[in-house]
């Protein structure tokens, strides 16, 4: 049995809950419950010679950095981090948190997700960082969990990176 | 612990043992179940089983194992059953111990209060964000506001340039304007050999010329109280007596084409003073502003008519009036006879020709 243990980070309220119930459920709620602690749910996604479980971490959306627990990441072989496109402010939080995380324990794959792209008319985010940003290499994806636009994509992405 | 009393180690053991359901597994070095106990059916777990690796039961268990840093505590994590439980991991002879300790009313209670903290600053950021929106939006509006206020003047001063004031006036207030008059006199004058001239010249010189005769036509009649009412192409439409009435209004406009046909003479075109053909006639017109997008003042009636044909008439540096013009003139006018003149769709005229 391939399991993978993976943590979704970012600022609060950015969608990590949302795109995890996406994911998993494919259902979405534009009610607003924070999530306090960690719930962990699980997903199987098929590649054609594998398939692998994910185990997500959905960990509560800190506002205040300084209060994350990395040792939650224990064990955690990939990252989604997590942005809202209409906060600006919260890309940075969710890049600091992956530089606690590697001070910690180690690079890791991730993919970075700029998440409710259906709200255009509030987007706060510019193409030229996005570009910016994926000619670092990175996996990067402008996703929805209200369309559920490229969320599977997203996940997928990060399930083909751990599972080598 | 020792100095603990019995009685409360005992307190503490039952109140964690039942009010937080306390339940255990013993993990060996495999990282598999070697023991479990406690209230494990709180929790949904009872079905585990002894012997089997840990993680392959308890998902969050993934990756935990071996753990350098025990003991750990993960606080409130969300078990698949729905309950939430504080974790303790410690460790004992190569074996771990795994602890729960429910904890759904606390994380219920920070919830509650979280909610309401995240839910204030999603509020303070959105009305941020909204706020600038509105600056912006009233900026823009500011500027385009500016912006119609200028052309408002704009247009109010372009009005003013093509009708007289007392029309532009009333046109502002909304009102219909076509009024008789039943006595004025209406001057036409264009440039003597215009075409071939400016041929020679070029456009910009002459168009230079234009400006130079069509901006004379305006500062005289500001002067002798006429109005010029337009141009075609290089000739100007003059009246006097509109739109207020006068008595001398032949005086008035026989004046101005005087002054005009002097000011013209001092400006050369093509190597040659100036030149004009005027041509004046009085009597009865009706007045009024056409077209509902673009204002246009305009004259019409015979007397607008046989003026013109008088100016076309003209010879070089003329002024020709006709008789019911001349009969308005007083003695100060010097002018010379012209006898009956066949005019084109009018018939014989007697004209006049203004000296002085
Ligand atoms: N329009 C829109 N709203 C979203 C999207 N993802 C999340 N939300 C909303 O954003 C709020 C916070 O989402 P949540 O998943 O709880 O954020 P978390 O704190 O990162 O777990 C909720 O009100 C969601 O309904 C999205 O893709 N589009
Ligand atoms: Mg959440």
């Amino acid at each position: 049995m391939l399991q993978k243990k993976i943590c979704m980070l970012g600022g609060f309220a950015v969608g990590k809950t949302s795109l995890v119930r996406r994911f998993v459920q494919s259902i979405f709620s534009e009610n607003y419950l924070t999530t306090v602690g960690v719930k962990i749910d699980k997903k199987s996604v098929a590649f054609p010679d594998k398939t692998v479980d994910l185990i997500l971490w959905d960990l509560a959306g800190e506002d205040d950095i300084g209060s994350f627990r990395v040792s939650y990441v224990r064990g955690a072989t990939g990252l989604v981090l997590v942005v809202d496109g209409t906060r600006p402010a919260t890309l940075a939080v969710a890049l600091t948190l992956r530089e606690r995380v590697e001070a910690e324990f180690g690079a890791m794959p991730f993919v970075l997700l700029f998440n409710k792209s259906d709200l255009a008319d509030r987007w706060a985010i510019s193409d030229g960082e996005i570009d910016e940003l994926r000619q670092r290499g990175w996996q990067i994806y402008l996703t929805s969990a209200l369309s559920g636009e490229h969320v599977d994509d997203a996940f997928r992405q990060l399930a083909s990176m751990v599972a080598n | 612990m020792s100095r603990v009393p019995k009685e409360v180690r005992s307190w503490i053991y039952d109140f964690f043992y039942n009010e937080r359901s306390a339940a255990y597994l013993k993990i060996d070095a495999r990282q598999c179940i070697e023991e479990k106990g406690g209230n494990l059916e709180h929790y949904g777990l009872s079905s585990l089983r002894i012997g089997k690796p840990v993680a392959d039961q308890l998902e969050f268990m993934e990756g935990l194992l071996p753990c350098p840093e025990l003991p750990f505590h993960m606080p409130m994590m969300e078990l698949p059953g729905g309950h939430v439980a504080d974790l303790h991991l410690f460790g004992d002879n190569g074996s771990v111990w795994l602890v729960f300790l429910d904890a759904t009313p606390e994380r219920d209670h920070q919830q509650r209060l979280q909610q309401k903290a995240y839910e204030m600053t999603l509020l303070q950021e959105r009305e941020r964000q909204l706020n600038a929106k509105l600056q912006s939006t009233n900026e823009a509006l500011r500027e385009s506001q500016e912006g119609l206020s200028r052309e408002y003047r704009r247009a109010e001063s372009l009005l003013l340039n093509i009708l007289p004031a007392s029309i532009a006036e009333r046109l502002k207030a909304d009102e219909q304007i076509a009024d008789s008059h039943a006595e004025v006199s209406v001057l036409f004058a264009d440039i003597v050999g215009f075409t071939e001239r400016a041929r020679s010249v070029g456009a910009t010189t002459t168009l230079a010329i234009l400006n130079y005769f069509f901006k004379a036509a305006d500062l005289l009649s500001e002067q002798y109280g006429c109005e010029k009412i337009k141009t075609i192409g290089d000739c100007v439409m003059a009246v006097a007596g509109l739109p207020t009435a006068r008595s001398d209004h032949a005086e008035a406009l026989a004046n101005y084409a005087l002054e005009l046909r002097e000011a013209a003479r001092r400006e050369h075109f093509a190597g040659e003073p100036l030149g004009l053909r005027i041509g004046i006639h009085s009597g009865p017109i009706v007045a009024g502003v056409i077209g509902k997008r673009r204002f246009v003042y305009d004259l019409w009636g015979d007397t607008v008519n046989l003026a013109a044909r008088i100016q076309k008439a003209a010879e070089p540096d003329e002024i020709r009036i006709s008789d019911a013009t001349h009969q308005l003139l007083g003695p100060e006018f010097a002018c010379d006879p012209l006898g009956e003149t066949e005019l084109r769709g009018t018939g014989r005229v007697r004209m006049w020709r203004l000296r002085r």
